[in-house]
This record gives C-alpha cells, sequence and structure tokens, in this order.
C-alpha cells in the first residue's frame, strides 16, 4: 500500500470574522483529506472557530496554521492558533468553564480542550497567546 | 488625501511598519539613495525617449489602449510618469515620499490599472533605462550595474507600496461591504397569528446580536407574537459565542413571553456544541425549520 499523500500545510492569517469562516473551512477540508469522519470534521471546524474568535475578539490580529502530523499507526491533524495580543494573565482561570472577560459563555478554552486530544497553551502578559492542540484519527 | 487613505484603512494602517523600517527590510541604505541620485540626470535626460516608447508598447495592447479617452488624457499621463519616474532617482524617501506613492496607488486601482499592467509598466521603464545607462557608462560597467542595483532596491520599495495600498484598498471595501451587510435589518417574518420566523444569515458578531435581539423583541410586542422560530441555517461559523449570543436573544424572547425555538444547525455541529458545553436545553434546538415551526405551533397551543 502506497502511503497516504498528507494535505500540505496552511498558515492563514486572522483579522475579522470572515477569516473565521474561512479558516474553518480550511480545516474541515484538511480534516476530511486526512481521513476523519464527519463528528471529527465538526470537532475540528469548532476548536477551529473557538480559537479563532478568541484571535478576533481578544488579541485583533493572528495566524492559525493547520498541517497534518504522523507517527507510525495514526495520523493527525494539528492547529496553532497564536497572536501578539495582550495574552492571558491567569491560564489557570482562562480554562475554568464558565470564565470569560467578554460577557461569554467561557467555553472557548475549556471545550476545545475536552474535544481536542492534545491541548497546550502558553501565554505571558503582553507576549500575546499561542495555543497548539491536536487530534488523532482513531486507527 | 493620505487622511482619506488612512481612514479608509485603518487595520492595515496599525500593521504597516515604519517608513524607516520597510527602507531596512528592502535593504536600501545610504549609499543607494546617492547612487539613485547619480543616476537623476541620464534618468532625467533619458526619461522622454523612454516613456514615448512605452506608450508605443502600451498602446500596441487593446485592453490597455481602453484606459484612455483622448490624445489629451494620454499627454497627462505621461506627465505624470515623468515626474513619477523623476522623483524615484531624486525625491527623499520619506513619509512624504511614501504617502504620495500610497495615493497614486490608490488612483491607479480607482482607474482599474491591473497589478500586471502596473508592473509591467514598472519593469518596462527599469530595463529600458538600465540598457542606456548600460550603454552611456561602457568605460565603467561595474559603476554602472552598482547604480541599477541600488535604482533596483528603491523601485522594489515603490511598487511594494503601491501594491500594499492595491491590497489595503480591496481589503477596507470588503470590510465595508460586510459592516453594511452586518447592518442590514434581520427580516422578521410573521408565518401567522402569534407565529414569528427570523431567518439569520451571515456572522453574528456582538454587534449584530444586540441589534437582532432589540429586532426581534419590537416584533413580539408589536405583533404580540407567542413564539419565535430563529433559523440558523444561514449563519455560518457558530460556536460557543455564538451560542452565547443565540441563547441571550432566545432568552430575552422568553422574558417578552414569546417561546423561542432554534432550527437550521447540522446535527454535527449541535453535538460538537455539546461536547464544547453549551447545553442543548438552553439552546432548545429543533433541527430543521418545518420541524421547529411544527414545535412552535404545538408550544404556541399547549
Ligand atoms: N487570544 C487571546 N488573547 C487574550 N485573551 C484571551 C485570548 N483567548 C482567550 N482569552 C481570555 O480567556 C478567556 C476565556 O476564553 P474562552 O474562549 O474560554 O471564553 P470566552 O471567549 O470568554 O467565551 P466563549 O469562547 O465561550 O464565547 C477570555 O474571556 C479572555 O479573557
Ligand atoms: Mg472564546
Amino acid at each position: 500500500m502506497s502511503p497516504p499523500v498528507l494535505p500540505a500545510e496552511q498558515v492563514l492569517r486572522i483579522a475579522r470574522d470572515g477569516d473565521i469562516v474561512a479558516a474553518r473551512q480550511a480545516g474541515r477540508l484538511m480534516a476530511s483529506e486526512i481521513g476523519f469522519s464527519r463528528p471529527e470534521q465538526a470537532l475540528i471546524a469548532t476548536a477551529i472557530s473557538e480559537l479563532t474568535r478568541n484571535i478576533v475578539s481578544y488579541a485583533g490580529t493572528g495566524r492559525l496554521s493547520c498541517r497534518a502530523v504522523q507517527q507510525p499507526r495514526r495520523i493527525g491533524l494539528r492547529i496553532i492558533a497564536e497572536d501578539q495580543g495582550p495574552g492571558i494573565p491567569d491560564l489557570e482561570a482562562a480554562l475554568r468553564d464558565g470564565y470569560s472577560t467578554g460577557n461569554s459563555l467561557g467555553l472557548g478554552l475549556p471545550g476545545t480542550r475536552r474535544i481536542m486530544d492534545d491541548f497546550d497553551i502558553r501565554s505571558a502578559p503582553g507576549q500575546g497567546v499561542t495555543v497548539t492542540v491536536t487530534k488523532w484519527t482513531s486507527c | 488625501m493620505s487622511d482619506i487613505i488612512a481612514s479608509s484603512a485603518p487595520r492595515a494602517d496599525r500593521l504597516r511598519p515604519a517608513t524607516d523600517e520597510q527602507l531596512r527590510w528592502f535593504d536600501i541604505t545610504e549609499t543607494d539613495r546617492s547612487r539613485a541620485e547619480a543616476l537623476a540626470a541620464t534618468a532625467d535626460e533619458l526619461a522622454e525617449p523612454i516613456i514615448e516608447d512605452f506608450y508605443r508598447h502600451l498602446l500596441s495592447f487593446e485592453g490597455a489602449r481602453r484606459h484612455f479617452r483622448d490624445d489629451d488624457q494620454i499627454a497627462r499621463v505621461k506627465q505624470g510618469q515623468l515626474r513619477y519616474f523623476r522623483e524615484l532617482v531624486a525625491a527623499a524617501l520619506d513619509d512624504e515620499y511614501v504617502a504620495n506613492r500610497r495615493r497614486i496607488g490608490l488612483i491607479h486601482e480607482r482607474a482599474g490599472v491591473t497589478p500586471t499592467l502596473y508592473v509591467g509598466a514598472y519593469a518596462y521603464y527599469l530595463h529600458s533605462l538600465g540598457h542606456m545607462v548600460m550603454d552611456r557608462m561602457q568605460d565603467d560597467p561595474a559603476r554602472a550595474v552598482s547604480l541599477l542595483l541600488s535604482l533596483n532596491k528603491i523601485a522594489h520599495f515603490d511598487m511594494a507600496l503601491a501594491l500594499e495600498t492595491y491590497v489595503d484598498t480591496r481589503e477596507a471595501a470588503i470590510e465595508q461591504r460586510e459592516r453594511e451587510m452586518s447592518e442590514l435589518p434581520t427580516p422578521v417574518l410573521q408565518l401567522r397569528d402569534g407565529l414569528l420566523l427570523i431567518p439569520v444569515v451571515g456572522t453574528l458578531d456582538s454587534f449584530r446580536a444586540r441589534n437582532l435581539t432589540v429586532r426581534v423583541l419590537e416584533r413580539i410586542r408589536d405583533l404580540r407574537a407567542r413564539a419565535v422560530v430563529l433559523d440558523i441555517t444561514g449563519v455560518a461559523a457558530v460556536d460557543s459565542a455564538v451560542a452565547s449570543h443565540l441563547i441571550q436573544t432566545m432568552t430575552a424572547a422568553r422574558l417578552m413571553g414569546a417561546t423561542a425555538v432554534l432550527t437550521g444547525l447540522s446535527a454535527e455541529v449541535a453535538q460538537a456544541l455539546v461536547k464544547i458545553g453549551v447545553t442543548s436545553e438552553a439552546l432548545h434546538t429543533a433541527g430543521d425549520l418545518q420541524h421547529g415551526i411544527e414545535i412552535a405551533e404545538r408550544l404556541m397551543e399547549g
């Protein structure tokens, strides 16, 4: 069997609502190319939506990158959302269900952590935020 | 004029590096400037024949010819071009220069001069000038090359300014359209006595969500509605922020005494939202529109 051709990395500039829609679509397409099921594609699109929405709402502008990652027995989709905005002073609080400084549900970050397999967030005040998440195919 | 440009593209402006930073990016040094200046006399002298030659080239293209009304206009544009190329070798590369270049870029963009036409014209000028300068400086070709390479840097900086303006202008136009779209009032349809249907389309940011809530409440009051079906088939990116807005709108409707039902959420997205942590009771989803209307009717009667 020949190894599957993995889709190329995509990097998208995120600055406004329209970019959120475009990023979701790009991520969903890549997820389907990698072989994720439709419900998994929806989870990935939702995670992208949450991360990019946070960029637009709290940092103004940033970048999203999506790429396929391969390990001996599985393939994954890795999403990195990064910005140079004000950063998050209290990460622990930001990851708690219901914590929101934007009068919203406060579910974006904790929810994304729940629906993705790997989740990593880095931030320092004034240094922006970098969130790296990965979803692995179930094979 | 530069004010107009700035105000029509506020976001891009915030991201744009300062002029000296840009010069550093193009590696344009004092040496490059003085070398370009050394070309000023030659460029001045050669500008006219180059531009005449260029217009012969240009006007042999049907598409390009359509940009000009008459010979008068061609003469004016040629004058402008003479000035443009003179400034390339003579002007100080400061904020004023940048503003001026961007203004010219804007005029080109408005006039429908495509990036291909613009960059092509530039390339034509540069290589004509290059040939002529090499011809004239046959005794010192090394110096000729170094002068032309310096000019080349400045020309690229110049082209970048114009292209940035193209991009900014397009972006500003897109933003403008998005803003206009988001300011379009959401239609509220009365399906029958007491039952409202609200199709929400596009993106739902907090500004739009607030307007939506106000409008829904007004219509509930004016039409004495007892049930509202909110259809979000046309909303492109549903996530927890959008869910939050919808919950607020629906809660407000319920406080006004109307039942609110949400339709048009795909099963997969609904599932994803539940996993994120949005409770399905809060959203009160009813699958497709038809089903939603039936539920709303039943709730009205019950
Ligand atoms: N990129 C970011 N830059 C700065 N602050 C951020 C960023 N992302 C999140 N935050 C902070 O973390 C908090 C929690 O984020 P999270 O996405 O979980 O909730 P929310 O955006 O407030 O609400 P929801 O996502 O449910 O609409 C935000 O309210 C905000 O204060
Ligand atoms: Mg969020």
